[in-house]
């Protein structure tokens, strides 16, 4: 009769209980260890309860889920009491954020001293004391600078030194320009050919070879609808590079404008006055915007409805 | 035009005035590509009994001609749709030319005539006595019009406005009758009213205000209303429908750009320049732009890059930039710059006649050059004009001279003043295009002459002059008659110019303008150290086609150690040397700055002087105030000296060309001197890098230090650290860009004693290719990289080939090897990033063509006709096709000859169909004296009908196959066509034998002249030359001549050698003669041809056979018949007595006249344009359009002769 609801309640929580079982079987790390002893003293503490109640046995997976709610339930009180404890700027928790917490959980805190007072109670021996488990510094490189003098004790240690300390590399940086250059171009020069290769390997391509397609290999030409339009209009390569050379030389900029005038007049002297005037110019164009409406040429006129019919 | 004749005021050659036109376009279709609309012209009778008008129109279908709202019968005649009309077996381009030429005069609106004759109703005669005014409403449509109009319809998805279709009218001089019937000259001139209905999302341009647009009822297009209240001719009114993005002038409000949708950033940037050409033009001329509005439309397809009309310009899309392009700015400007020059001189002011227009395009090209004067600086000008007078000099000294003011007057072709050339120059429409282009630049040389004479100032004055007067005509009403003021003539500017500056400058004229020809000196001069004078020797070379001899003054400057002395001496008849006292005595070791012509004082190294002579440099005509050529001759040291010191550019190129044939090391110095200096004009600097590259080629064997321009390329464009690695590009210093340029290519033309590129500079020019780096450029780079590659196509030298081995890659030369790596590279990433006008991708092909040519590429021309395809930018498809002609010519392919004269005729685009002719003639693939398998009768049957009728749409067209006929076989008929068979000939007509003309001897042909005509020695000259051209090809080639015959024979199954055809071959080739004749007996006599013709086909209709004789009355036509084949009681034709073969007579004759039955019959059907037919003939419409003179004069509809 009694086990019944053990029964209903492992069923309940199989799949939990199975899952700390799969994990303590194969539990090999001295924190699992760890954690092993824990769990086995709280079982013993579910038994002697049971025991304490008058069971004479239980089954094991009735024992085992017991054992998981009780974990829990002391899991929740600690988790609970830090918070209380962190919530008015405390570290270590105080009996009042046990209580609070108990209270919380709708325990009658009242009846705690009773209950542990009772005469039948067990007592059981304490689990043997177990080494904290050491968790394995993930990458410790060298080692932490203890702190200056002027630092208090308490507060936390100085980080691994690979966090913060520079790091010399092996090589000297390549700054040599002519390094750098025949870097750049060679690199552009390879990406353009495997871009070209591809293109051409995966298209139609044409050859001046009949007996060679792929040394050689050109992709074919293909007529546009449009012809004019990828002739004139610069790429958006070009588009992106004028844009970033107009914000940096902006002073230059304007005197494009003006190119052919320099082709033949000697050089800088009237250089800059044109970039002046056609700074004024463009500026003049600027607010041509305002002026928009003012402007009156038959083109932006808007188009007429057609008159009413004349007899017909 | 007779100069007097103009004094008297402008003398309309119609017997009516029109005084307004409307036309109106109502329905335009760009799928179907057809126009459809109206006309109406407004017009004066200017005499008691007009009863026919005549109009110029050319593939229109005309549907109803009103006149006064009455129905008028009208007759469609174009004789330039085939000229030729039989099937002539003569194959002669001077009979070509003379009966093309007859067919322009025949419906020429200068002359009165017009393709369109239209009757004026009986019932309105009376009216027309009392001089009232005529309405005449024309109905008129088109379909897929192949010239005049040009649509341009990509093919995909998406409306007409989504596709950036449009239609723009095109041509080349007056050619607007192409799109609506009008009188097509630029001497009459009317007011106009302009009306467009197109797709609401399209807008049309067109000439003089717009003055409302309206929509339709069904709001889906709307109407466009122009209104031209100044007075323009015809031939100044253009049409441009698209989708344009509009966008106003932000300096000049009532200047309103056009351009194809996403251009618009481009369109910005491109015309943010027009504003100052405005006030440069208004400023000089003292005179406000004359029309109130301004527009520019950037199409594509263009026909021409610049096309000016009245108040509005059709330009190329092409000529579209943006700012990142150095390149294409100055020459944009300057077509923008040329636009508005004629918008003054050549569309507000038009011109009387074909005579006259010299005076428009000298004058519109004079104040452009002042415009790039003050724009370029004078160094640009001066340049440019030497340019443009080397061009002249050598375009005449080729063909034999360039008349700008032909006289026709008396009509005497003996002295036909182009007698010279395979075409006539009496209309615009026969001329060679590239004659053209001459004739506009010889046109603002002699401008510039003049200027030089009266001064600037009086110049500008004269100008100021004719526009004001114009202005003022142009605000009259018609009725004050003074519109003819708008007109400009060569002598009322001749008056203007003696008004004004009070100066005579006859002599002047005479020599360049009524005189054709240039002036051809050569130089040379010897010191006198006795004397101190310099004996300077000028003769003069007036006898080689194209020259002519010069009297008059000539300035001489000589450079003394003194300085610079001008000497103006007397060029005359017999005197050929000449005195000049020369101002210092020697004296090289005083150490003193010697000044220059410019004031300016300099030290010159003397030591390379002549220690006798005080002589620095000594330069003929410096002012270039006389078109010539001079070649003088002085050494070395001089032409240094003159290159290092004389400032003047144009002295400075003519030293660099000297240098040339000075290989030595002072030359090397002096020259790459030029090429550090900053302060010299850049492209002397990159002729020089040129010369250079001659000068080392030749001294190659002694040549030290590396090879010539690299270390100065080093030095001026390298990194200071790294020589080898050029620095990122950075084009701000445009002549440093320009030098950048050059200066690779003229390198890669360097060869060692192997005759090789060295190694070094291809790997130089290499790694400028792998080096060049633009990210932190402003400018493109474009035009630099596609110049590397014609660098690396420079460097190329014939491959070494053994015994013709077939090219392939293994034994690929490991130099070449890297060069089409490079060009493979290029070549593809032009796919994926494009440059500015794939001025990459043409510099790519070009650089292929030249490894195939030199025989390290298996040469074949399937890459170049897919790049050639519709549908690729047009530089590409030229530089493609440029190469497909280069391969027909050097492998001798027949095939390809065939696919580039099919594109001749049916590519979509008109310039590159009149560009593959273009290029053909100047790489001809075999020319006249040349024995070529490509020369066969198929191909003079082609060529002949490409320009005898497949081109009437097109007169640059027709002009261009002319040229190239002309070019392949020459004024007379083609060596390759078989020789005749038959030493006599029967004439049917005359019953009679004759020898055949073209084995006619000399002598005998010279007697039969007297007979046939009393006025033709011009003429005759040159068919003796034809005749001597054929025996000496008879004894030549007859082996040859007869195999082709025989093969001939076997291509026709007519065994006999008398067969019909033959004979009708022969008789063509006399009647070649009698029209010839004829023709000039009717220029002098001024026969109304169309009487003639009238009368002759009244006749040949009634009297209705071929046999009868002639009426007394109708002696004129008796002469004319030959021409018409009729029968004809002229004087016989030969000395030679009859003998006929009877029986075969009587064949021929059947046949003769069983076709002459057919034809007629065809063509009574087909001419009566009565509207009364219209609607039953419509479907035979089209066949009406392809008739010919003589069919159509023959076929008068009886209501309407006399």
């Amino acid at each position: 009769m009694r086990t019944a609801p053990y029964g209903s309640k492992m069923a309940d929580t199989a799949s939990g209980g199975s899952g700390t079982r799969s994990g303590s079987k194969h539990a090999t790390t001295p924190a699992d260890n760890y954690y092993l002893a824990r769990r086995r003293t709280l079982q013993v503490v579910v038994s002697s309860l049971l025991t304490e109640a008058g069971f004479e046995s239980a089954e094991k997976a009735a024992v085992e889920t017991l054992t998981e709610m009780l974990q829990s339930y002391i899991s929740e009180i600690g988790r609970s009491a830090k918070s209380y404890c962190e919530h008015t700027a405390r570290t270590q928790p105080t009996l009042s954020d046990i209580v609070v917490t108990l209270v919380e959980m709708g325990f009658n805190v009242e009846t705690l001293p009773a209950y542990a007072k009772r005469s039948q109670r067990m007592v059981i021996t304490a689990p043997p004391v177990t080494n904290q488990p050491v968790t394995p510094k993930a990458l410790t490189a060298g080692q932490n600078k203890p702190h200056p003098s002027h630092i208090p004790g308490h507060f936390p240690e100085f980080p691994d030194p690979h966090t913060y300390i520079k790091t010399p590399t092996y090589r000297e940086p390549v700054s040599d320009y002519q390094v750098l250059r025949e870097k750049a171009a060679s690199q552009r020069r390879d990406v353009e050919r495997a871009l070209t290769r591809f293109m051409a390997k995966t298209g139609e391509t044409q050859s001046l070879f009949k007996d060679d397609v792929s040394t050689f290999p050109l992709i074919a030409a293909r007529p546009f609808t449009v012809p004019y339009l990828t002739a004139l209009l610069p790429s958006e390569l070009e588009m992106q590079q004028m844009e970033e050379t107009d914000s940096s030389e902006q002073d230059d900029q304007t005197d494009t404008e003006n190119l052919p005038l320099h082709m033949s007049t000697d050089d800088s002297g009237p250089e800059k006055e044109n970039a002046s005037v056609l700074q004024q110019n463009t500026s003049l164009s600027g607010s041509r915007n305002g002026e928009e409406n003012v402007i009156d040429n038959p083109y932006l006129r808007p188009v007429k409805k057609p008159k009413i019919r004349r007899k017909k | 035009m007779n100069r007097k004749k103009g004094d008297k005021g402008f003398e309309s050659p119609r017997p009516y005035k029109l005084t307004h036109q409307v036309v109106c376009i109502n329905n335009i279709n760009f799928q179907r590509k057809s126009v459809v609309g109206y006309v109406e012209l407004t017009i004066f009778p200017t005499v008691a009994n007009l009863n026919r008008i005549k109009l110029n129109s050319k593939q229109c279908r005309i549907y109803r001609v009103r006149v006064n709202d009455l129905e008028a019968a009208f007759i469609y005649n174009d004789p330039t749709l085939e000229v030729c009309h039989h099937e002539s077996k003569q194959r002669n381009l001077n009979y070509f030319s003379n009966a093309y030429a007859a067919a322009v005069s025949a419906v020429d609106p200068d002359a009165g005539n017009g393709e369109l004759c239209i009757k004026v109703p009986s019932e309105l005669w009376k009216h027309v006595d009392e001089l009232k005014v005529l309405k005449v409403h024309i109905n008129f449509s088109l379909d897929q019009p192949k010239g005049g109009l040009h649509f341009v319809v990509p093919n995909m998805e998406g409306s007409m406005a989504e596709r950036g279709a449009h239609v723009f009218s095109c041509g080349y001089q007056n050619s607007t009758r192409f799109w609506f019937p009008c009188v097509d000259s630029y001497s009459e001139l009317c007011t106009w009213k302009l009306e467009y209905t197109v797709d609401a999302a399209m807008v049309a341009v067109s000439n003089g205000d717009l003055v409302e647009t309206v929509y339709t009822h069904d709001m889906r297009k709307k109407t466009f209303h122009y209104m031209l209240t100044i007075p323009t001719a015809a031939s100044n009114i253009s049409l441009a429908i698209g989708p344009f993005e509009i966008l106003v002038d932000p300096y000049m409000h009532e200047v309103t750009h056009f351009c194809l949708p996403q251009l618009l950033p481009l369109l910005k940037h491109t015309t943010s320049y027009l504003h100052e050409v405005f006030e440069f033009y208004e400023e000089i001329l003292t005179c406000r732009y004359p029309y109130s509005c301004f527009k520019t439309v950037f199409i594509d397809e263009a026909y021409v890059e610049v096309a000016a009309y009245a108040s509005m310009s059709i330009f190329s899309t092409n000529l579209l930039h943006s700012a990142m392009i150095i390149d294409e700015t100055p020459l944009t400007r300057r077509c923008l710059a040329q636009a508005l020059a004629q918008q003054f001189f050549g569309c507000f002011i038009s011109r009387m006649s074909w005579s006259d227009e010299w005076v428009l395009k000298g004058i519109s090209g004079y104040i452009y050059g002042l415009w790039m004067k003050k724009t370029f600086g004078v160094n640009e000008y001066r340049h440019w004009i030497k340019q443009e007078l080397d061009q002249i000099v050598a375009y005449e000294l080729k063909t034999g001279g360039v008349l700008l003011h032909p006289i026709f007057g008396g009509g005497k072709e003996k002295d036909n003043p182009a007698s010279h050339l395979h075409f006539s120059i009496k209309h615009p429409h026969t001329l060679s295009w590239e004659y053209y282009t001459m004739f506009q630049c010889k046109a603002h040389l002699v401008m510039r002459l003049i200027e030089n004479r009266i001064s600037m100032e009086f110049m500008l004055q004269v100008f100021n002059k004719l526009l004001s007067l114009a202005s003022t005509a142009s605000s009259q009403k018609f009725q004050s008659h003074m519109w003819s003021q708008m007109l400009v003539s060569t002598s009322g500017f001749l008056k203007s110019i003696s008004n004004v500056s009070g100066k005579d400058i006859q002599p002047l004229i005479k020599q360049w303008v009524d005189q054709s020809g240039v002036v051809k000196f050569y130089g040379s001069f010897a010191f006198n150290r006795k004397r101190n004078v310099l004996e300077l020797e000028i003769k003069q070379d007036y006898t080689s086609p194209g020259t002519q001899k010069y009297v008059g003054p000539l300035k001489v400057t000589v450079q003394e150690l003194d300085g610079s002395f001008n000497h103006t001496l007397q060029i005359e008849e017999n005197s050929l040397k000449h005195d000049i006292p020369c101002h210092s005595k020697s004296r090289r070791n005083k150490k003193k700055k010697i000044p220059l012509m410019n004031g300016e004082e300099v030290d010159m190294d003397l030591s390379a002087m002549d220690a006798d002579s005080p002589l620095l440099w000594i330069r003929i005509d410096p002012d270039m105030s006389v078109l010539r050529k001079v070649e003088f001759e002085q050494s070395d040291f001089m032409w240094q000296y003159q290159l290092r010191y004389e400032r003047d550019v144009v002295a400075q190129e003519e030293a660099i060309l000297a240098l040339e044939k000075f290989p030595t090391p002072a030359s090397r110095l002096a020259l790459t001197d030029i090429l550090e200096q900053e302060q010299c004009f850049y492209r002397v600097r990159m002729l020089a890098c040129f010369c250079l590259a001659k000068i080392a080629n030749s001294m190659v064997s002694t040549w030290t230090g590396p090879p010539a321009m690299k270390s100065l390329f080093t030095r001026m464009f390298c990194c200071k650290t790294c020589p080898n690695i050029v620095k990122t590009n950075n084009f701000m210093n445009f002549q440093s860009y320009f030098l950048q340029k050059t200066m690779p290519v003229a390198m890669a033309l360097l060869r060692d004693v192997h005759n090789l590129c060295p190694k070094e500079v291809l790997m130089f020019i290499l790694d400028l290719i792998k080096y060049n780096d633009n990210r932190k450029n402003k400018f493109s780079d474009n035009y630099y990289r596609a110049e590397l590659i014609d660098a690396l196509a420079n460097s190329v030298t014939p491959a070494v080939s053994v015994n013709n081995e077939v090219r392939t890659l293994d034994n690929l030369n490991p130099d070449v090897r890297l060069i089409l790596e490079e060009i493979t590279r290029f070549l593809n990433m032009e796919k994926l990033l494009p440059s500015y006008r794939h001025t990459i991708t043409v510099s790519c092909l070009k650089a292929i063509r030249v490894l195939q040519k030199n025989g390290h590429v298996p040469s074949d021309p399937a890459l170049f006709k897919s790049y050639a395809e519709y549908g690729h930018f047009i530089d590409v498809r030229i530089a493609a096709l440029e190469a497909v002609v280069d391969y027909t010519k050097v492998d001798r392919s027949y095939e390809e000859l065939q696919w580039l004269l099919t594109m001749v005729q049916n590519d979509p685009v008109p310039y590159i169909r009149h560009k593959i002719l273009d290029m053909l003639t100047k790489n001809p693939p075999f020319t006249k004296n040349m024995e070529s398998p490509l020369c066969n009768e198929a191909l003079v049957d082609q060529l002949w009908k490409l320009m005898n009728s497949g081109t009437s749409h097109d007169w640059r067209l027709r002009c261009g196959a002319v040229d190239l006929y002309f070019t392949l076989f020459g004024l007379s008929r083609p060596s390759c066509l078989p020789l005749p068979e038959l030493g006599l000939v029967l004439n049917l007509k005359e019953k009679k034998a004759v020898l055949n003309p073209t084995i006619i001897p000399e002598s005998v042909a010279n007697n039969q002249e007297p007979v046939n005509s009393t006025n033709n020695h011009g003429q005759s000259v040159g068919f003796q030359n034809t005749e001597d051209d054929h025996l000496i090809k008879e004894t030549a080639s007859s082996i040859s001549g007869h195999q082709q015959g025989v093969k001939r024979k076997a291509d026709m199954p007519l065994g006999s050698p008398l067969e019909p055809g033959q004979i009708l071959e022969k008789n063509e080739d006399s009647k070649v003669k009698l029209k010839i004749r004829f023709s000039n007996s009717q220029e002098e006599e001024e026969i109304d041809m169309d009487t003639v013709h009238d009368s002759q086909a009244f006749i040949y209709h009634h009297l209705n056979m071929l046999e009868r004789p002639s009426t007394p009355g109708t002696s004129k036509e008796q002469s004319s018949g030959e021409m018409n084949m009729h029968p004809v009681s002229a004087a016989p034709l030969s000395v030679f007595s009859k003998e006929s073969n009877s029986s075969k007579h009587s064949d021929h004759h059947h046949h003769h006249h069983h076709e002459h039955k057919k034809k007629k019959k065809k063509h009574k059907h087909k001419h009566k344009h009565k509207h009364k037919h219209d609607n039953k003939e419509k479907e035979k419409d089209p066949f009406a359009f392809s008739n010919s003179p003589a069919s159509a004069r023959s076929i008068r509809s009886p209501s309407l002769s006399d």
